[in-house]
């Protein structure tokens, strides 16, 4: 050990916290990635997608048959649903005739949800045990923005983009530690806090916080993005409520929010590059 | 005495070694999780190369390691594989050559030293952002060293030839 620091070995270590310090500062100063990471990224993409492409087949071949009676079950749940789906959606349609005819009378601005979608195809999972996000293949090459979001192919919402490479992407998925939305309950309207907890992420679920008092939460109540601010659309479903509990200290409570999709299952997702709402 | 020309082949060697396992890895193991966790390769890597090799090799291969995987790999923080491959590869290195003989049981213990940096540091992150639980955080740290261990007999034996070859 003394013949290390009598040598180079302070010199080393000095280097090692000179690039520590300079990681850091570039990742809170850059909006988009450095151009390290950004390097680093495009070298590594064809690699993550061959192994995300053959994981996703042996998992394919082993799931084949493996869930046979689970997918007979699933198909008889899924036609009760499909015929109760088909009877609201005859009402709606009722229903929004009847809105458009009082917007008419009211004066009021047709609503209306524009969404510019990318699509975009897994490249690989959370490397490291202790946080989850996702790498995408698409970058700014295809006008992809830091915290644009990104949902499933049936609008459910998987994370945020939080770092943007040439042709890569990094996702902080809503069960990630660090994440932190403004949310609504869809059934009262109520503003609350959906954010990512360390316990629940194993779970992949995440918890709702700021509930209002006055308000009781029923199993199964849809929690939405609240789109106060601007930053992302509203109305896209995060999860449904799972469980209620009460905090550490005893004083508050929290729900335990289920998200709508399987992040293992995914394999490809879309991008909202920009959104035009008006409700 | 090495010549340069020989170090350059060796310490080539070692990287190419370490990619070639990290890319089998994920080709092969990467969809599996054990106990919930997935096994982490660069800490292992890390550990097994600075219990074989001097302690100034050692440590400027962990300060390379720890910055590929800060460049490719979202942490907790940005630069916590910079610090904790780094002061790993010092201790390990010294561990190796002062108490163990290096060897496979040997590279359990720098392996699991290389961990408890890297997850110290990943602890303080979250506790520090989130104040976060301390329990579940010691159970996925000592679930995924464990898992992470079960990779040694494959990567040690590689690792000790490039080693053997090199220096004998």
């Amino acid at each position: 050990m003394k013949d290390f620091f009598s040598k180079y070995g302070v010199w080393i270590l000095a280097l090692a916290a000179a690039i520590a310090v300079l990681l850091s500062v570039l990742s809170y100063f850059t909006s988009t990635s450095t151009v390290l990471h950004n390097a680093a990224g495009i070298v590594t993409s064809p690699f993550r997608f061959v192994s995300e492409t053959v994981n996703r087949w042996v998992e394919d071949k082993t799931h084949y048959y493996q869930n046979y009676n689970d997918l007979l079950a699933e198909n008889a749940a899924l036609r009760e649903e499909v015929a109760e789906l088909r009877a609201n959606a005859r009402q709606a349609d009722r229903d929004r005739e009847e809105n458009k005819l009082l917007r008419e009378v009211a004066g009021l601005r047709e609503q209306r949800r524009d969404f510019e979608f990318e699509s975009a195809m897994i490249l690989e999972r959370s490397a490291n045990n202790w946080t989850r996000t996702l790498t995408l293949n698409q970058g700014t090459n295809h006008g992809v923005a830091v915290k644009n979001v990104v949902v499933t192919s049936e609008g459910y919402l998987i994370g945020v983009v939080t770092e943007v490479g040439l042709n890569w992407c990094t996702v902080q998925t809503i069960i990630d530690t660090d994440t932190e939305l403004g949310a609504l309950l869809f059934r009262t309207g109520d503003v609350v806090m959906a954010e990512g907890d360390f316990t629940l992420m194993r779970d992949k679920r995440l918890k709702v916080t700021y509930l209002p008092a006055d308000t009781p939460l029923l199993v199964g109540d849809f929690v939405v993005t609240s789109g106060l601010g601007g930053y992302y659309p509203s109305n896209i479903v995060i999860g449904t409520v799972e469980r209620v509990e009460v905090d550490d200290n005893g004083l508050a409570q929290y729900a335990v929010l289920a998200p709508m999709c399987d992040f293992d299952l995914l394999t490809e997702v879309f991008i909202i590059k920009n959104f035009d709402i008006v409700e | 005495m090495l010549t340069r020309r020989d170090l350059i082949i060796k310490w080539s060697s070692y990287g190419v070694a370490a990619l070639l396992l990290t890319f089998l890895l994920r080709l092969t193991l990467g969809g599996i999780t054990v106990f919930g966790v997935t096994m982490f390769l660069p800490p292992l890597l890390v550990g097994v190369v600075a219990s074989l090799e001097d302690v100034r090799p050692a440590v400027i291969f962990g300060l390379v390691v720890g910055v590929l995987c800060d460049l490719t790999i979202t942490g907790t923080f940005p630069c916590i594989y910079t610090l904790a491959f780094t002061l790993a590869a010092l201790c390990c290195c010294q561990l190796a050559k002062s108490v163990l003989q290096p060897g496979l049981l040997c590279s359990f213990a720098v392996t699991a030293l290389t961990f408890l940096f890297v997850d110290t540091l990943n602890i303080l992150a979250l506790w520090l952002k989130s104040r976060a639980a301390f329990l579940p955080m010691a159970s996925l740290a000592l679930r995924e060293t464990a898992v992470s261990c079960l990779l040694l007999p494959v990567c040690h034996p590689v690792l000790r030839l490039l080693h053997r070859k090199f220096t004998l």
